[in-house]
């Protein structure tokens, strides 16, 4: 029983569809087989002048083209949501996770003069969102830096499951634009060649870009219209340092927090963890501090854990939906991605990251993020097992 | 739920509901150190210099709201309390400031320190960091009656137990309204 609910197979939510485009390319499977190679989707990049910066390179989809009428994300979120729209009830929830959206409309206009700066402004975005969705219900945006999406899916879940709704769509987007890159590049957050997430000789993250969808519903409505049912989101939980603007909490204790809730929200015990989808930005103080947290967590049992950041690149506010549909297909699997680009294991991380795929006994995952400001998100995703109805 | 205490700012003057306080100022730093001065904030906001407008009018807000409410708050002893934010345009301003000063000076180098406030949580962040609140951190657009549905949503944070107290603010750098909410204590 959770949060004292005795009917709880019929307000859980599950994810009935979700689709991406990483840098991967189009689709679930190019980014799990892509992951699975071991091979990295991070590469020079042209987009615009890197010459002064860090590093050249980011995982970017190259089929994204600057000058177009429509922004990037929205080339990004249009293929998407037109395949998607015949599953997508006209009475659900849009909740929109981003950071700077359309920020190349912005960027356009300062360089150029063209355009309108103000229509990088997320409201814009919304309603461009809401109508190639056909949803008929004015949505809202949660953006909370690089927990955005999985701080969107977590607040998804708790209002399906407290039944303020029984249905929503949460879509996730982010661009690599000279607006971010020069900014990481400022604060020194990027590694010159490629993120090395939890390993040894890790000197900093790799930008990507990214776009998706998920779409929960409670169990019930899920069951009624005959849905095929994904995986089940089982907790989460939010957090945040109160600490510093852009550095983590160097105990891990609030993320520790986060965990801790989630798997209260989920009524699971820690020992239940069968996988860990780590943030594993491939910074320094990240991914120490994310070590910090499991191991305050899961103590010496050390949990199949992997960071998909070296594949495609911290793809920022859809960074955490990213990895839940990934770890959706892990769970399914029942298969741990390796940590692409990981050479030597942190002292920290050793017989928890791996550069091989690995297996693992309980249909259970966390999914972790962490980021600007101090936010914290961590959600328990659960594989569906048909006998709970 | 209950609202327990509200800050708010316009452009020239600035108060709590309750507390019955209307008070004139004449920029947002004299509003920091005036509030300094009246005890409004419980110790000094390290580096306010630095923080963007919007950040400034979140921390002032989000400190007159406290004070009306007589939510006592320390950076040492971190509470579990929630912030959420709403506007009309994210952190618009933050990114022309930002995108405008990088273009203006060769594309070469960026201001990391102008970079960190273009994420429409930034002012969020800063005030959670001030005031110790360790609670869910969100930026929430909402495409219709802001303030309403700002309430609206910390109630559901509440009533769905992921904070106990939530500080809930319309901010951007010309005005900010704080809610202190907070769950009422049941009673046999």
């Amino acid at each position: 029983m959770k949060h004292g609910k005795t009917d709880i197979h019929t307000l859980e939510p599950v994810v009935v569809a979700c689709d991406l485009i990483t840098p991967y390319g189009l689709g679930i499977d190019a980014c799990w087989n892509g992951l699975l190679s071991g091979k990295t989707a991070i590469n020079s990049l042209d987009r615009f002048d890197t010459g002064a910066f860090q590093t050249k390179k980011a995982a970017t989809i190259t089929e994204l083209k600057t000058g177009q009428s429509d922004s990037l994300v929205m080339q990004m979120l249009k293929p998407l949501l037109k395949k998607a729209s015949a599953v997508i009830p006209k009475d659900t929830l849009l909740i929109l996770a981003t950071t700077t959206g359309e920020i190349d409309i912005l960027e356009k206009h300062v360089l150029s003069g063209k355009g309108n700066a103000s229509e990088s402004a997320p409201g814009y975005l919304l309603e461009k969102v809401q109508y190639a969705s056909g949803i008929k219900l004015p949505g809202i945006i949660v953006s909370a830096a690089c927990t955005s999406s999985s701080s969107a899916i977590a607040q998804a879940g708790a209002m399906i499951r407290s039944k303020e709704c029984d249905c929503v769509l949460i879509v996730a987007c982010d661009i690599v634009s000279e607006f971010v890159f020069a900014g990481f590049s400022s604060l020194m957050a990027l590694d010159k060649d490629t993120a090395r997430p939890f390993d040894k000789n890790r000197s900093g993250l790799s930008l990507g870009e990214a776009a998706g969808f998920i779409l929960l519903m409670d169990e019930k409505r899920a069951f009624r219209e005959k849905r095929d049912i994904i995986g089940e989101i089982a907790g989460w939980g939010l957090t945040n340092d109160a600490n510093h603007m852009t550095g983590p909490s160097r105990d891990g204790k609030p993320l520790t927090s986060a965990i801790h809730k989630a798997l209260s929200s989920a009524g699971m015990h820690e020992n239940a963890v069968g996988c860990i989808a780590a943030h594993g930005t491939g910074t320094v103080y990240n991914d120490a501090m994310e070590m910090k947290a499991l191991k305050s967590v899961f103590g010496s049992r050390a949990v199949p854990t992997y960071s998909i950041k070296g594949g495609i690149g911290h793809t920022m506010g859809a960074a955490g939906l990213v990895e839940i549909i990934v770890a959706l297909r892990s769970l399914r699997e029942k298969f741990v991605p390796p940590t692409v680009n990981l050479r030597i294991a942190d002292d920290e991380a050793e017989g928890w990251v791996s550069t091989k795929t690995g297996t693992f006994d309980n249909p259970v995952t966390i999914s972790i993020n962490a980021g600007f400001g101090g936010v914290n998100s961590a959600l328990v995703l659960k594989k569906w097992d048909k006998q709970q109805l | 739920m209950i609202i327990s205490g509200i800050g708010w700012i316009s452009k020239k003057k600035y108060g709590c509901i309750k507390k019955g306080i209307r008070k004139d100022y004449t920029d947002v730093k004299s509003l920091c150190l005036k509030l300094q001065s009246e005890s409004v904030f419980s110790y000094p906001v390290k580096s306010f210099g630095r923080f963007d407008v919007a950040s400034k009018m979140a921390c002032c807000a989000g400190a007159l709201a406290l004070y009306d409410a007589g939510v006592k708050y320390s950076k040492k002893y971190k509470q579990d309390i929630g912030i959420i934010g709403t506007n009309a345009d994210g952190c618009l301003k933050s990114n022309l400031n930002y995108f405008k000063d990088y273009v203006q000076t060769g594309r070469k180098l960026a201001r990391g320190n102008l970079f960190i406030y273009t994420l429409p949580s930034s002012p969020l962040a800063e005030a959670s960091i001030h005031f110790g609140f360790q609670g869910p951190l969100l930026y929430i657009m909402f495409p219709q009656k802001q303030v309403p549905s700002l309430l609206q949503y910390a109630e559901g944070i509440i009533s769905r137990r992921e904070a106990s107290t939530v500080l809930a603010m319309k901010v951007n750098e010309e005005k900010a309204v704080c809610f202190v909410l907070k769950e009422v204590a049941k009673t046999k």
